[in-house]
C-alpha cells in the first residue's frame, strides 16, 4: 500500500535535485543571503561591541538571536513566499499538461497516494532551502557563542510555515493545467494567510479575536522563534498542512468524474 | 476479460458514447475502429479506470472498474493516445518507475524492464534521456510502459501514430507476437493495421457500436457485395454499358480518376474472375485491377453512411 507514495515521492524528489530549477532557485537565494547576511552580522558586532553607547536600544536587539538570526529568518519568510510556488507549479500541472497523468491515474494508486507522495517531495526540497539559510546562522557558531536549541526551533518553524506554503501550492498546482497559472495563485494565496490574522485587531467579539489570533500564521511563527514549540502550533500547522493536501486530493480525485 | 455494460459518458450536454455493449474474451485481439470523434478514447478511458462513466459498468476479469479500481489497474497496460512519458527521466529508469508504479514484485522488476525493451527495440536508447528522443522512440517506450508490468490486459489506443513504416511494421508484429499472452484492445483509425492484426472488431461511430464482427466474417456485414476498381486505356463507356449488363454487377460507373471503372459486385471470388476476363475481352485495354479492401468498403458505408462517389 506505501509502495505507491514511495514510488512517486521518489521520482518526484528525484525531479527536484535532477532539474536545474533547484539548483538555480537555492543558487540565488544563497547570493542573496551571501549579501545580507555579513552586512547584517558587522551591524550586530559593531552594536555588540558599543553596547555602553546603545542606551535606547531595545534590549534584545543585542541577543543575536534576535539581532541576527531572526532577520535571516524573516529573509528566508519572504523568499519562501516566492520560492516555494517556484518549486512546487509544475507538480501536478505538468503531468496534466504533459499526459503523465494518464499513467498516474491508471495505475494502482489512489488519489491520496499521488498527492501525498508530491508534497513529501515537496517537503524535501524546502528543506533543502531552509537548510541552506540555516548554514549561514550555523557558521556563525565558529565565532559566537548562543543557544543552538533556539535557533534549531526557530528554523524548525520556518521549516513548517514553508510546509504550510508547500501544501496550499500543490493545491493551486492541482487545479490548473498551467505552471504560471498555478505559481500566480500560489503566491497570492502565501501571501494572503498572513493577513488572515488582521481580522484580530478590526474585530469586536472577544471569541471572534480569539479566533483569528488563533489562525493567525504570524503568532504561531513568533513562538517558535521564541524557542517554544507549542502543541497547538504544532495542530494549527499540522491542519492547515492538512487541509490544503485533502483539498488537493479532491481535485486530483474530482478529474475521474468530469 | 474485458465485460462493458451500458456504457454512457456525457461531457457536458455532449453525449461521447452512448449505452456501448461488448465484451472481448480472454487471450483475444480486438480492434476498435471508428472515425475520429468516435468515442474511442473516452471508452478505454473508462475501461482503465482514468475517469468513470455516466451510467453503465465495465468489468476487467471480473472487477468492476469502480468498485475494485485497485485490482483491474494492476492487470491493465494502457498506451494513452499521447505516449506518459517523463522527458527527464532516462529510458530504464523510467520503465522502472511505471513498474515499481503498477506493483510489480520486485524481484521481477529488472527482468521484465528488459524484456519491455527487447520488445520494443529500445536497447540503443535506454540510456537516454526521453526529451531526446524522436516522437517515434518516445511512441515505443509508450508502449513499452504498457508492457512492463507484463499485464493480463493491454489497452494500446492508436499505437503506431508517428512512427515510420519500417517501425510500424516491427510494432505490427510486436503485437502479433502478443497474441494469446495478453488480451488486446487496439483502438485507431488506420484500417490496414487492423486487418494485419486483430481477429475482431468493433467498429464505433458517434458514440455507437455499428458493427461487432470478426475479421472473417466482415463481408457478411457489407451485405456480400465488394467494389472492384479497374483502369483501363479506352473505352470507358462500351466497357461500363456491357459491364452493367452482366449477372451479378449491381452498379458500375466512372471511378474519380481518368480511365477509372467501379464496379460494385455481388459473390465472391469467382465473380471476380469472370469480371476480370470480361473487361479484358471487351479490348479496352486493361492496366490495373483492384479490390478495394473489404474491411475499407464496410468501415466507410457504416460510418460515413456511403461510399464516396
Amino acid at each position: 500500500m506505501l509502495r505507491g507514495f514511495f514510488t512517486i515521492a521518489k521520482k518526484d524528489l528525484r525531479a527536484f535535485f535532477f532539474s536545474p530549477v533547484f539548483y538555480i532557485v537555492a543558487f540565488l537565494c544563497s547570493m542573496m543571503l551571501s549579501w545580507v547576511f555579513p552586512i547584517q552580522l558587522a551591524q550586530f558586532s559593531e552594536a555588540a561591541k558599543n553596547m555602553m553607547f546603545q542606551q535606547g536600544m531595545p534590549q534584545q536587539q543585542l541577543n543575536i538571536h534576535y539581532g541576527l538570526f531572526l532577520r535571516q529568518l524573516s529573509y528566508l519568510n519572504l523568499m519562501l513566499i516566492l520560492i516555494v510556488p517556484a518549486l512546487t507549479m509544475r507538480l501536478i500541472s505538468e503531468e496534466k499538461k504533459m499526459h503523465t497523468f494518464d499513467l498516474l491515474l491508471t495505475s494502482p494508486v489512489t488519489s491520496v497516494q499521488i498527492v501525498l507522495g508530491k508534497f513529501v517531495a515537496a517537503l524535501g526540497a524546502v528543506f533543502g532551502i531552509v537548510l541552506i539559510a540555516y548554514l549561514y546562522c550555523a557558521w556563525t557558531g565558529f565565532f559566537a557563542h548562543f543557544s543552538w536549541p533556539l535557533l534549531n526551533v526557530a528554523f524548525l518553524g520556518l521549516f513548517l510555515v514553508g510546509a504550510v506554503y508547500a501544501a496550499m501550492d500543490l493545491f493551486c498546482s492541482a487545479l490548473t493545467e498551467s505552471a504560471l497559472g498555478s505559481f500566480v495563485m500560489a503566491v497570492i494565496l502565501n501571501i494572503s494567510i498572513w493577513f488572515v490574522g488582521i481580522g484580530a485587531e478590526v474585530s469586536d467579539s472577544q471569541t471572534l479575536r480569539e479566533f483569528f489570533e488563533h489562525v493567525s500564521l504570524n503568532g504561531h511563527l513568533s513562538a517558535f522563534v521564541e524557542g517554544t514549540v507549542r502543541t497547538s502550533a504544532l495542530v494549527f500547522l499540522a491542519s492547515v498542512m492538512g487541509l490544503f493536501v485533502f483539498l488537493a486530493e479532491r481535485v486530483v480525485e474530482a478529474n475521474r468524474w468530469r | 476479460m474485458i465485460e462493458v455494460r451500458n456504457l454512457t459518458k456525457n461531457y457536458g450536454a455532449r453525449r461521447a458514447i452512448d449505452s456501448l455493449d461488448f465484451s472481448v474474451n480472454k487471450g483475444e485481439v480486438v480492434g476498435f475502429l471508428g472515425p475520429n470523434g468516435a468515442g474511442k478514447s473516452t471508452t478505454m478511458k473508462i475501461i482503465t479506470g482514468f475517469m468513470a462513466p455516466t451510467s453503465g459498468k465495465a468489468l476487467v476479469a471480473g472487477y468492476d472498474v469502480f468498485e475494485n479500481p485497485l485490482e483491474v489497474k494492476r492487470r491493465i497496460g494502457y498506451l494513452p493516445e499521447h505516449p506518459p512519458v517523463y522527458g527527464d527521466m532516462f529510458v530504464k529508469e523510467y520503465l522502472e518507475f511505471v513498474a515499481n508504479l503498477k506493483g510489480v514484485e520486485k524481484s521481477k522488476i529488472s527482468n521484465l524492464v528488459k524484456k519491455a525493451i527487447e520488445k520494443t527495440n529500445l536497447g540503443q536508447v535506454q540510456t537516454r534521456l526521453i526529451q531526446n528522443l524522436s516522437k517515434g522512440f518516445r511512441q515505443r517506450v509508450g508502449i513499452a510502459q504498457a508492457l512492463v508490468s507484463d499485464p493480463e490486459v493491454l489497452i494500446l489506443d492508436e499505437p503506431t501514430v508517428g512512427l515510420d513504416p519500417k517501425q510500424v511494421a516491427e510494432i505490427r508484429d510486436l503485437i502479433k507476437e502478443l497474441r494469446g499472452h495478453h488480451t488486446l484492445i487496439l483502438s485507431t483509425h488506420i484500417l490496414p493495421e487492423v486487418e494485419a492484426t486483430c481477429e475482431r472488431i468493433i467498429i464505433i461511430n458517434q458514440g455507437k457500436i455499428v458493427a461487432q464482427e470478426s475479421l472473417s466474417n466482415i463481408s457478411s456485414v457489407n451485405k456480400g457485395s465488394r467494389q472492384i476498381t479497374f483502369k483501363v486505356r479506352r473505352e470507358i463507356d462500351a466497357l461500363i454499358t456491357r459491364l452493367s449488363l452482366m449477372d451479378g454487377v449491381l452498379k458500375c460507373f466512372k471511378g474519380n480518376s481518368p480511365g477509372s471503372v467501379v464496379a460494385e459486385i455481388s459473390g465472391q471470388d469467382d465473380m471476380v474472375e469472370l469480371l476480370a476476363k470480361e473487361v479484358i475481352m471487351s479490348g479496352a485495354g486493361l492496366l490495373e485491377m483492384q479490390s478495394m479492401a473489404q474491411l475499407e468498403d464496410v468501415f466507410i458505408k457504416l460510418t460515413y453512411g456511403s461510399v464516396e462517389q
